[in-house]
């Protein structure tokens, strides 16, 4: 039971961390149709200058809540001045161009910090392990837990229930028609971005602890994004949700009840997807 | 000053600078320079390790500087692989064909080596491992052209399992990355610690780059082993010994380590305490030659030589001696000058034996300690063992 209980756990928390970077991917190619190859190193920002946050101050927590806002100043200012260009071109000079970005920014975080990954200690509250009936079990990764579901009911609820939700529903359907009707899509475009790269950047500050701030992070979380974001359905919030389930499930499941086939089963769920729904399981058939 | 007359400006001082340059060593020196090519991993995750070659060659550049090697200057050229295998032979391969290397080094992780290694006796270039710790390099894959100035993974090994024959421990787990140096280190391992009649009670191989090591924690708490045997590259060990301790694993399942890294130690800090291993080259080891070494490298770089720091500066250090030697940097002549060959390393001597081109040289059982002279944790040597105790059999990954 005990270990029942700590399976779901472990894959849950990782699907929070999966949710805060593939809900941003998804929301920016619903928005912008731009398979965004730099949104994993913003993931990585996020965890750095969380770092630095703690390294400055002490404190985990003002962590939380001045690095997203940083990371989606960033995005919104990299969107305007490179991407906004070029929607009308082909794709693949938005891939060439979101790549590129990526690299520098990966480097440009090497020069600053140096190749050593950065160790950040969870707050005090959230260090150790709690006793779960008889399951020893982190305390930080049942804040993972927590944080996850929270910003994805906000997500939600956000983009549901409020005007500026409607607003970029609206842009996501067909921009054309929102540009008609008086939306400013360039700047709903920007928003979005930036507030992409924020949750990116809320992921990477929520990650540090867990995994320590290190160079090839954001590659490593964006393949794994990009596999959710097709499992769920490109654009969607609730497909991201169930996209990460799945794959965090799939990770930490299949590593440790069929540890040689575990990378396998999470392509297979993938490969599946695709052939029989390709538009993924909560996208729209286009 | 109008943007013309400067953009002038600027191209005629670069022009003089790189002509001053290209003057010097045919005035100064006899003939051309000795070219050392180092296609290293110098950015992406595995960094770290290609970084750590650098700096050991700007350390031996500068101590060679005013003598050379053979009445000629020493020059690396530096080429960045990311740590993909595919890179470091396209990257290699531009060394030795554009640039003209005769010497190819710093190479990062088993599976680049492995991959350059394999195209060296079609270019007749030698390969100079100081880091890649893959058994197969001196045993199924081993030519030639191929030398092994460090430790490997199997000598590692060897250097551990013989520090827990004499330890209480009994059972053990063991965790390798999934790829050439992971499972042959675990190979190596399990079969010397089933030898001390201890126990192997599970095993498992996460991918590279794992993030998440909740699954593998659990299963390693269910084993009840004593101690898990760590077979991780860099990130990857940081990342697991981070969560096992947050997992409160490490007080129950003591973390040994195939190499214990002071990149580990300074990610991971304290948390890491106690956990104990074989190093490559730990940089307390006390000899007079290694206190000048650490001396002399940290008033370089302001900090602490890691081990592959220490392994690759050996590494040049030996092959300048061998192209002195040899009185030429013909590579076939270099190679008979190097085989059976002795070199007094950092740590203690160094014997390259003909057979297999690896070199022969202590071993070492490490513990991460605090030490309040140093500002991370340190490797204190817990035991040395003599080359021939932790240096396999000929073209094999095996002990007698």
């Amino acid at each position: 039971m005990a270990n029942l209980l700590e399976q779901l756990l472990n894959a849950l928390a990782l699907a929070g961390l999966l949710f805060l970077v593939s809900a941003g991917l998804s929301l920016v190619f619903g928005i912008l149709r731009v398979v965004n190859f730099a949104h994993g190193v913003f993931y990585m920002i996020g965890a750095y200058l969380g770092f630095t946050t703690v390294a400055l101050t002490g404190w985990f927590w003002p962590a939380l809540v001045v690095v997203p806002p940083i990371v989606g100043l960033l995005g919104a200012l990299l969107e305007s001045s490179t991407l906004r260009f070029i929607y009308r071109r082909p794709p693949i000079y938005q891939l060439l161009l979101t790549f590129g970005l990526a690299l520098i920014l990966e480097e440009s975080v090497r020069v600053l910090y140096g190749p050593t990954a950065k160790g950040v200690e969870p707050p005090p509250l959230l260090q150790g392990a709690i006793d779960l009936g008889g399951l020893l079990y982190p305390r930080y990764r049942l804040f993972l837990v927590v944080l996850g579901c929270t910003v994805g009911v906000a997500v939600w609820l956000f983009l549901k229930a409020t005007r500026a939700g409607l607003v970029i529903r609206a842009v996501a359907q067909n921009s054309e028609m929102a540009d008609c009707l008086g939306a400013d899509v360039a700047r709903v475009r920007t928003l979005v971005f930036g507030a992409a790269c924020a949750l990116a950047g809320l992921g990477g500050v929520a990650a540090a602890p867990m995994t320590t701030a290190y160079l090839g992070m954001g590659i490593s979380v964006i393949v794994d994004a990009f596999v959710v974001v097709v499992i769920g359905g490109l654009g969607s919030i609730g497909g991201s949700m169930a996209g990460s389930l799945i794959v965090g499930a799939a990770q930490t499941w299949g590593a440790f009840y069929l540890p040689e086939t575990a990378m396998v089963i999470m392509y297979a769920v993938m490969g599946a997807i695709l052939v029989f729904r390709p538009w993924g399981l909560f996208g729209e058939e286009e | 000053m109008r943007r013309r007359d400067f953009l002038k400006a600027a191209v005629a001082g670069g022009a003089g600078a790189s002509l001053g340059g290209r003057i010097y060593p045919r005035t100064a020196w006899a003939q051309g320079p000795i070219k050392i090519g180092m296609p290293a991993a110098l950015s992406g995750g595995y960094a770290q390790y290609g970084i750590q070659a650098k700096r050991a060659a700007d350390l031996f550049a500068r101590d060679i500087k005013a003598k050379g090697v053979l009445g000629r200057p020493v020059e690396f050229i530096f080429e960045d692989t990311a740590g993909d295998p595919a890179a470091a032979v396209r990257k290699a391969q531009k060394l030795v064909e554009k640039d003209g290397v005769k010497f190819l080094t710093g190479v990062a992780l088993s599976s680049e080596a492995l991959a350059v290694s394999a195209k060296c006796p079609e270019w007749k270039v030698i390969f100079m491992s100081t880091i890649n710790g893959a058994g197969a390099l001196t045993a199924k894959s081993f030519h030639r052209y191929f030398f092994r100035v460090n430790t490997s993974g199997p000598m590692g090994a060897r250097a551990v399992s013989l520090y827990l024959a004499e330890s209480p421990m009994k059972r053990f787990f063991t965790l390798g990355s999934d790829y050439a140096w992971g499972r042959d280190s675990v190979a190596s391992f399990t079969s010397q610690i089933t030898a001390a009649k201890k126990d192997i009670v599970g095993a498992d191989y996460p991918p590279v780059g794992t993030k998440d090591f909740a699954s593998y924690i659990a299963k390693i708490r269910q084993s009840r082993a004593d101690g898990v045997y760590l077979v991780l590259p860099g990130q990857d060990a940081t990342i697991y010994l981070k969560q096992a301790h947050q997992f409160g694993l490490n007080r129950e399942v003591k973390p040994i380590m195939e190499i214990l890294e002071l990149e580990n130690m300074k990610a991971v800090g304290d948390a890491m305490v106690g956990a104990i291993g074989s190093s490559r080259y730990p940089f307390t080891v006390d000899t007079p030659k290694n206190r000048d070494f650490v001396k002399r490298f940290h008033e370089l770089h302001g900090l602490y030589p890691d081990m592959f720091d220490g392994e690759t500066y050996e590494g040049l250090e030996w092959l300048a001696q061998v192209i002195a030697k040899a009185g030429t940097d013909d590579v076939e002549k270099v190679i008979d000058a190097w085989e059976d060959s002795s070199y007094d390393g950092l740590e203690g001597p160094f014997f390259m034996r003909k057979c297999d081109h690896q070199a022969v040289q202590p071993g070492f059982a490490v513990e991460c300690v605090k030490d309040p002279k140093y500002p991370h944790p340190i490797p204190k040597i817990l035991a040395t063992y003599p080359g021939e105790k932790v240096t396999p059999k000929c073209r094999t990954e095996e002990f007698s």
